[in-house]
């Protein structure tokens, strides 16, 4: 794998070259690569790792030349950690950490952006982490919305 | 005296914009100045969903992630399953060649969709009548093959669901006859029609250079110059036996080469001759079929496992790179499934950077030649 002599590390996961390295190396490696026609930022994910109390912060990156892909993956505290924000290597990243902010509550320093993003006036925990509980959530908050009790009313 | 500055609000409710969504605009005189993507109108929370549904259950969730070219979903989400579940090889053939077919006439039926729309942001109303009209008869193939005419639930992690009845290549075919009749009246319609050389040429440049990192894929890099095609460089279901071409810029086939390319018109022609290579995939996919099972044995629905592990697969739709990566923790059901959607960034970053300085009169068309989606936006 091409990538994989680039960076001088990694391994083959499922057809896809899988790197795990700390969150201070992210920017390093990502650079190294756009600069070796890893040029294709796919996307920015992030997976909540409930049990062991961290977020997984997952780079994907494609290089046409060599028709190859790589995840970058870096693990974070799920409370109170921050990470970097990379918008400045490529522009779409702004979106990603905007919707990771919104859906996980993972503050990205230097991301001027982190504005609402699908939610409007959400005062509850972000929708996405593994202990929102989407059923108790519709019951609370829809249950608690009287019925129309008179049906003479408005039209 | 010189006007003030003002704000313009386009959408959600505006037949100019590409769906649910909306565009906030700072405008000066006619131009404007800074754009800005609104989306949270068609939150569904499909991520959340599947989260909490199993593998198989899934399937029906997928494909309503994109309405106009709803199967991508699927095979995407399939080829990631196959891929944790190590079946990519034991795919039946048979299956790989039904879902070249199902794939290239969800491609056909969204571009003609596309198409349309777009002719309708520049006030030509016989094209998204003709169109859509024409859409149909490719809903009603699917419906034959399916039972369904917009979510086919169709192609599943191992397959499809059903095999194909003998007598639909028949109907295929002829379909095909008549979209290669229409698509005749469509240029001289529309493509060849001077309202649109003079109002698409060099509108809404997404210059070569800068097109890979801002992220845009498919029919838009494309019509940027790169030759690039997903069916092309990382071959899935049956493309790899199949020969076709990879319609990019400058070679457009019988149209002018008007502009310098990454255009709104290089854009829409790029979409109209890939509509010409689709009908030869699904002819030569439909000849080269071959007859067996179309389905592998699965494991009892509510009881399957997927190992663990993370995977990525990507699939080129008609707006772009769509790709899912999926994890699972050897569970019942995926720990995270996560959509990219192409217009995430053709109608977030590339939409706003592009639009600045634009007309707005052109912005309609703009974000038609892009083919943005709102729902692919908003899993």
């Amino acid at each position: 794998m091409k990538a994989k002599e680039i960076i001088g590390r990694g391994e083959e996961v499922h057809g896809r070259l899988y790197v795990k390295v700390e969150k201070q190396e992210v920017r390093e490696l990502i650079k190294t690569l756009k600069e070796n026609k890893f040029q294709h930022f796919v996307m920015l994910s992030c997976i909540d790792w409930i049990d062991d109390g961290e977020f997984e912060l997952v780079y994907h990156l494609w290089s046409y030349e060599y028709r190859e892909h790589v995840m970058i993956s870096t693990r974070i505290k799920r409370e109170g950690e921050e990470m970097e924000s990379l918008h400045d290597l490529f522009p779409q990243i702004e979106t990603y950490e905007r919707e990771i902010k919104e859906m996980y509550g993972v503050n990205f320093i230097g991301n001027e952006r982190l504005t609402p993003f699908f939610l409007e006036g959400w005062p509850h925990m972000p929708p996405m982490r593994k202990d929102f509980d989407s059923k108790k959530f519709i019951k609370d908050v829809f249950e608690s919305i009287p019925p129309v009790e008179d049906e003479d009313e408005g039209i | 005296m010189k006007m003030k500055e003002y704000e313009l609000f386009i959408g959600p409710q505006h037949p100019g914009i590409t769906g649910n969504m909306m565009y906030h605009l700072w405008v000066d005189g006619d131009t404007v100045v800074k754009a800005e993507c609104n989306v949270g109108y068609l939150h569904r929370g499909f991520e959340k969903l599947m989260e909490s549904r199993t593998w198989m259950q899934n399937i029906p969730l997928v494909c309503r992630i994109c309405v106009p070219d709803p199967d991508v979903n699927e095979m995407a989400y399939s080829m990631a399953v196959e891929r944790l579940m190590g079946w990519r090889e034991e795919v039946p053939e048979r299956a790989r060649y039904i879902r070249t077919v199902v794939l290239e006439l969800s491609r056909i039926a969204a571009y003609l969709m596309g198409i349309g729309s777009y002719a309708g942001a520049l006030g030509i109303y016989t094209l998204p009548q003709w169109a859509l009209g024409d859409r149909d008869y490719i809903m009603d193939i699917f419906e034959q093959l399916t039972g369904a005419r917009i979510y086919h639930i169709y192609i599943w992690p191992g397959g499809v669901r059903w095999d194909m009845p003998a007598d639909l290549p028949k109907l295929i075919e002829k379909t095909m006859k008549y979209l290669e009749k229409r698509l005749k009246l469509y240029d001289d319609v529309f493509f060849k029609n001077r309202i649109f050389f003079d109002r698409a040429v060099d509108i809404g440049v997404i210059p070569k250079e800068k097109a890979i990192e801002w992220g845009v894929t498919g029919p838009n890099l494309r019509a940027s110059g790169h030759e690039y095609d997903v069916r092309r460089l990382e071959p899935y279901a049956a493309y790899e036996n199949i020969d076709f071409d990879v319609i990019h810029y400058p070679e457009l086939g019988k149209f002018d080469v008007l502009s310098s390319g990454g255009d709104a018109y290089t854009r829409m022609l790029v979409r109209r001759l890939e509509i010409e290579q689709s009908i030869s995939i699904i002819r030569q996919a439909l000849k080269k079929m071959p007859s067996g099972e179309h389905l592998l044995k699965h494991p009892n629905w509510f009881k399957w496992e997927v190992p663990p592990g993370i995977a990525y697969e990507r699939v080129e739709s008609s707006k772009g790179e769509y790709g899912y990566m999926v994890v699972s923790d050897g569970g019942k059901k995926p720990v995270r499934v996560h959509v990219r959607g192409p217009s995430y960034t053709h109608g977030i970053n590339v939409a706003e950077t592009i639009l600045k300085g634009a007309n707005i009169a052109d912005v309609s068309q703009i974000l038609f030649s892009l083919d943005i989606c709102p729902p692919d936006i908003e899993r």
